[in-house]
């Protein structure tokens, strides 16, 4: 059986990766609106940031926990975190939503409105809740785009957003039932999964070597 | 009804059309580029002076008319929108 810093430690890792994996989503989009002045690009550039900040805040709550003497207030901390996440995932709806906009069709998830009641008026459980609901936003929209480009890594990264969305409903779960440790660790788990096959894209970018003078 | 193009997306269509129908080498006309690029004469004379004042296009100055070729900074523009492009799509997102 883990102890409870050794869980900690395991979810520290986990977040982690997290981190890793949205900065680097973060960096390659924001190379590009510096060499095609894009909005999307930087739409999705502070979506991965924010993601970013908000696996590391959630990470200090682990580290709080094995470091007896960091006097991190878990609760403050969470809600940080959550919401700097909540915040990532709105900007990724954001960019749905304003491509929606621009290209005069419609929504294919704009009536798609969060089903999951909120058990108490707790801002956590509020934040997983609006993360949640924008993440399926997101994936509704990227497998709606899948139906026009027939691209494959297209519908990659909707499964793994997918993933990310079902990782956000378990931590909503253990919001709520926070008896239930394993919740936080399978909640981390899918969204490093998530996270890890949003990675593709960049991977694939690294290993075409794309060479540019600077913008236009 | 067309879709909406960026400035970014326009530079990229002007680009290729210059690269694609430069088959003998000699370069494209301004008629060729407004027909592909689906531009204004007004708008495409301005936007041909600033791309090659940047870099991307090369002026072949003829007896009577001016044609244009991508120079290998176009070219490398172009592969870098496509990259770009590519990562944008692959979250569902145009560019």
């Amino acid at each position: 059986m883990s102890s409870a810093p050794d869980m900690a430690l395991i979810e520290s890792m986990l977040q982690f990766i997290g981190v890793f994996v949205s900065f680097s989503v973060a960096y390659v989009a924001l190379k590009g609106v510096k060499h095609t002045e894009s909005m999307s690009l930087m739409r999705l550039g502070l979506a991965f940031a924010f993601l970013g900040f908000g696996f590391f805040v959630e990470s200090l709550v682990g580290l709080g926990q094995l470091v007896p003497r960091l006097s991190i207030t878990a609760t403050d901390v969470v809600v940080g975190g959550l919401l700097l996440e909540t915040t990532g995932y709105f900007f990724l709806a954001f960019s749905h939503a304003v491509d929606v906009v621009l290209s005069k069709r419609m929504g294919a998830a704009l009536l798609i409105l969060p089903v999951i009641s909120i058990s108490g008026p707790d801002l956590a459980n509020i934040l997983s809740i609006l993360s949640f609901y924008f993440v399926m936003y997101g994936v509704v929209e990227t497998f709606y785009s899948y139906t026009r480009t027939r691209k494959p890594d297209t519908l990659f990264i909707a499964m793994g957003l997918a993933l990310l969305g079902v990782g956000t409903f378990f931590q909503w779960l253990s919001l709520v039932y926070q008896y239930v440790v394993v919740l936080s660790l399978l909640q981390i788990i899918l969204q490093v999964m998530g996270l890890t096959i949003l990675f593709t894209p960049v991977l694939r970018f690294a290993v075409g070597g794309v060479k540019v003078d600077g913008p236009i | 009804m067309a879709p909406y193009r960026t400035q970014v997306r326009i530079i990229a269509d002007v680009l290729s059309t210059a690269r694609d129908m430069n088959v003998e080498g000699t370069g494209v006309g301004v008629t060729a580029l407004l027909r592909r690029g689906n531009l204004s004469y007004t708008r495409m004379s301005k936007l041909l002076s600033e791309l090659v004042g940047s870099g991307l296009l090369v002026e072949l100055t003829g007896e009577k008319i001016s044609k244009y070729m991508i120079s290998e900074k176009g070219v490398q523009f172009l592969a870098a929108y496509h990259s770009f492009e590519d990562f944008a799509q692959s979250f569902g997102l145009r560019l």
